[in-house]
């Protein structure tokens, strides 16, 4: 019964989304505007009707009904309660119902909220996120509907993949599509403005809370995503440039050039156009990204004809989502008139900088995610690019980013420099100098790109610090009041671009200074691992609640001291009759130790990968640290209060 | 006034470039759809302009043997397979039960594509190392004699050392069973498919 209500509910949801996707364009247009009235009570009426059809579906799932198709063959009913709920969205058509919650959430958030916008902006944006909205349910209502009843219920389901029975992946899906999802928003503005004709300062300034609050989400997603790949894949590494993986890092980018350029927007109304075409690319990035995966699309072209429906359907909304807007840019676009009145030195000049670093980023994981792709439906032949193209054309672009990371902040807009600027240029410079040279000498053996990335490294860690205590100068008296005058998005500013160098600690750290020691091993025998022993004790047999492994002890000791013994698995699933392989990992700041069992038995000795990774952990502590800064930005005060500004030549350093 | 109106369209024009280029991209996906959709789609043979030529001689680094060289010629005489893989390559990892089988049939030279040896090495103890020989081509200059795509791909060469197949991807059950045994098969029958 409340299947069939969450069904009812999801119809109910379409129905007010097309009304509200209508409705608002026949009163505004007859400038008399009752329709246009309903627009905000409708949307939050839809939101309703989405979270009651999910509720429903997840009570589906918690209670294990079976009769209920999905339930049935992704869930089973002596599965811990965590991955019951998490398995609602472990499928295409409760990720999809995710998707559809998650864009009613936003919409409902914005007719709620909005204060102080434009009334017509409000309406029309509203209308455009409905009328996305309309598309994903029609999606899912004709082509997969969570709701199926089975004939007759099966005693028990059929699982899920042991693989995906784990906490990282239960948060990961959610928080990537609240970023993808927000993005939604930032479109959903960018079609209403280029609809009205009219994109202006107050319009960035409404834009740019929801642009933070989506790239916050979706830093945090991919860090997740890539912590989860690191523990529970056992192949060592954080980053593999997957197909997936590029789907979501697409996005980001994006968003990252986006979050940038909506800044001129707002401080100076200038870069109008470019602005609304990022913010349109951004979201279909996420589109394709997102439909991708589901698809199956990047893994295997095939499943498209395993259900043509969904193909034509999924082309089709792409075709609509980002074909129409493109072709209004192309109308309406000439008309968003631009100052631009800006020296070459000047803030504004460092943002453009910003984004066509960027957005060349972006073209480049884009050429590299699809070149295989395009030449699997031409061809059939399913091959791999690879870190070396990614190594040879991402990373010295990010290079030239993470370069002028140091200097953006502390350019004047219009033109010139601000008082720090010298002051940053030098320690920028000396700690690229210190950084390198220090490390190089120390460590020996690092090749140019890895003193590059020191260099970097140096640079921008010395370049913020030198602009931070410049603007707080904390050894000054009224340290606290200059701190909470400066506006939010400073400090959200600050904070990722520190999270940035944290990351690049741990990037670097694990990349130049890795040890990997591949052994055949046997019992009693001591490896010497980046200064440390392990002694591999053997390999016993362990029952787990639905698997057996093969597990092998290993104690780590530093000197004669026993630091830990660690516990590497190899697991293997009797009912899905799969081996999972279990890392051990003892996670310090200094870095991890990171133990895989391999192949072998007792008496030729058993394959062991064992790895020393300095600051690998540090990664995610970035990438933690920029979602914060991310956050700070959306949620914190924007206005500044009035205080004294310090007397700059070329006015305030805003944010 | 005239070179005016040339800017403000020129500016038109520009604005039109996003549409342009998507609509390339969808027309594009829009045909692999159709022709997904009525089965014209196949999974053929990648066009080589290797297939009938001799297999590159290029001597490689040797991955067993630190200092000495091994190359694909170095397996003429009877047929062999040469299978160009790394161990950053996902679709390498998922070919390599089909590998190990086919060692039991036929030796096997591999091309370690654009990888690092240490990572190589650590691969083949997780993965399992099906070869009778291994080259390091550390900057793919071999991949590019080759002629490769990417990876993984695995090329039959005869025993006078003429390729005579080539695959792009990974070696999956329908390949190994319809498209590599029967060739081999064939070639140990001395009769070219």
């Amino acid at each position: 019964m409340i299947t069939e209500l969450g069904h009812f509910a999801l119809i109910m949801a379409f129905v007010m989304s097309v009304a509200v996707s209508v409705l608002p364009f026949i009163g505004l247009r007859r400038g008399t505007s009752p329709f246009a009235a309903l627009a905000a009570p409708a949307t939050l009426a839809m939101m309703m009707a989405v979270c009651a059809a999910f509720a429903a579906l997840l009570h589906a799932f918690i209670t294990s009904d079976f009769s209920v198709a999905l339930v049935a063959s992704h869930s089973h009913s002596t599965k811990p309660l965590i991955y019951k709920i998490s398995g609602t969205w472990g499928n295409h058509e409760g990720s999809l119902l995710l998707w559809i919650l998650i864009l009613a959430l936003f919409g409902g958030a914005l007719a709620a909220g909005g204060r102080g916008m434009d009334a017509g902006l409000k309406v029309r944006t509203l209308a455009v996120q409905a009328m996305v909205t309309a598309g994903f349910l029609a999606f899912c209502l004709f082509t997969s509907n969570p709701f199926e009843r089975l004939e007759s219920a099966p005693l028990d389901g059929r699982g899920l993949n042991p693989i995906l029975q784990d906490p990282g992946l239960a948060l990961h899906p959610p928080t990537l599509y609240i970023g993808y999802v927000g993005l939604s928003m930032a479109f959903a503005f960018a079609v209403a403005g280029l609809i009205e004709g009219r994109i202006d300062r107050n319009w960035a300034r409404h834009v740019r809370p929801w642009v933070s609050a989506a790239w916050c989400a979706l830093t945090a997603g991919i860090a997740l995503g890539s912590w989860w790949a690191y523990y529970e894949l056992g192949w060592g590494g954080w980053w593999f440039w997957d197909p997936v993986e590029n789907a979501s890092l697409m996005p980001w980018l994006a968003a990252t050039a986006l979050l940038h350029s909506t800044i001129v927007v707002e401080q100076r109304g200038t870069l109008k156009s470019w602005t609304v075409l990022l913010a349109i690319l951004a979201f279909s990035l996420s589109l394709v990204g997102t439909f991708i995966v589901r698809s199956g699309l990047l893994t295997s072209v095939h499943s498209f004809a395993s259900d043509p429906a969904r193909g034509v359907f999924i082309l089709g909304i792409l075709l609509a989502a980002v074909g129409v807007p493109l072709m209004l840019f192309a109308l309406r676009g000439p008309q968003l008139a631009s100052r631009g009145d800006f020296d070459v030195l000047s803030r504004e000049s460092g943002l453009i900088l910003n984004n066509f670093l960027l957005t060349a980023a972006t073209v480049v994981v884009l050429v590299g995610t699809f070149y295989p792709l395009a030449l699997e439906m031409v061809s059939g032949a399913r091959i791999t690019v690879g870190p070396p193209y990614f190594d040879a054309t991402f990373n010295p672009i990010m290079g030239a980013l993470v370069a002028a990371m140091a200097f953006g902040p502390v350019m004047a807009w219009r033109r010139g420099t601000l008082p720090s600027t010298r002051l940053v240029a030098i320690a920028a410079a000396v700690g690229a100098l210190l950084l390198a040279a220090g490390v190089g000498i120390a460590a020996g053996g690092i090749g140019v790109a890895g003193l590059a990335g020191l260099a970097l490294l140096g640079w921008l860690a010395l370049g913020i610090t030198a602009d931070i205590s410049h603007r707080l100068k904390p050894w000054k008296d009224g340290l606290a009041r200059r701190a909470t005058a400066l506006p939010a998005p400073v400090w959200g500013m600050w904070t990722a671009h520190a999270g940035m160098v944290v990351f690049l600690i741990g990037a670097l750290g694990s990349g130049l200074f890795q040890t990997e020691v591949v052994v055949r091993a046997t019992p009693g025998q001591a490896i010497d691992v980046a200064g440390k022993t392990m002694i591999f004790r053997g390999v016993e047999k362990r029952q787990g609640p639905n698997y057996v492994t093969e597990t092998a002890i290993l104690e780590l000791r530093d000197g004669t001291d026993i630091l830990a013994f660690m516990t590497p698995e190899k697991r293997f699933y009797n009912a899905e009759r799969q081996t999972t392989t279990e890392a051990a990992i003892r996670p310090r700041l200094s870095g991890d130790d990171y133990a895989v069992l391999g192949d072998g038995d007792a008496t030729a000795g058993y394959t062991l990968r064992l790895y020393r990774k300095p600051f690998v952990s540090w990664i995610w502590g970035g990438a933690a640290l920029m979602a914060i800064g991310g956050g700070i930005a959306a949620f914190g005060r924007r206005q500044r209060k009035a205080v004294t500004q310090p007397a700059g030549a070329t006015g305030a350093p805003a944010e | 006034m005239n070179s005016e109106q040339n800017t403000a369209r020129t500016r038109r024009l520009a604005f039109l470039i996003p549409l342009a280029g998507f609509l390339v991209l969808a027309g594009f996906a829009s045909l692999a759809l159709l022709a997904t959709l009525r089965g014209e789609r196949d999974m053929t043979q990648l066009p080589s302009a290797m297939v009938g030529k001799p297999a590159p001689a290029v001597a490689l680094p040797d991955l067993r043997d630190a200092g000495s060289t091994v190359s694909a010629i170095d397996f003429k005489g009877r047929p062999f397979l040469v299978n160009v893989f790394a161990s950053w390559c996902a679709p390498c990892r998922a070919e390599a039960p089909a590998l190990a089988l086919l060692s039991e049939e036929i030796e096997i030279f591999g091309i370690a594509y654009k990888d690092k040896p240490e990572d190589t090495r650590g691969f083949l103890a997780t993965y399992g190392d099906p070869f009778a020989g291994i080259g390091i081509d550390r900057d793919g200059d071999a991949g590019m004699r080759w002629g490769v795509y990417g990876v993984p791909e695995t090329f039959l060469v005869d025993a006078s050392g003429t390729i005579i197949l080539r695959h792009a991807g990974p070696i999956d059950r329908r390949v190994l069973d319809e498209l590599l045994r029967p060739a081999i098969r064939d070639l140990a029958a001395g009769t070219k498919p």
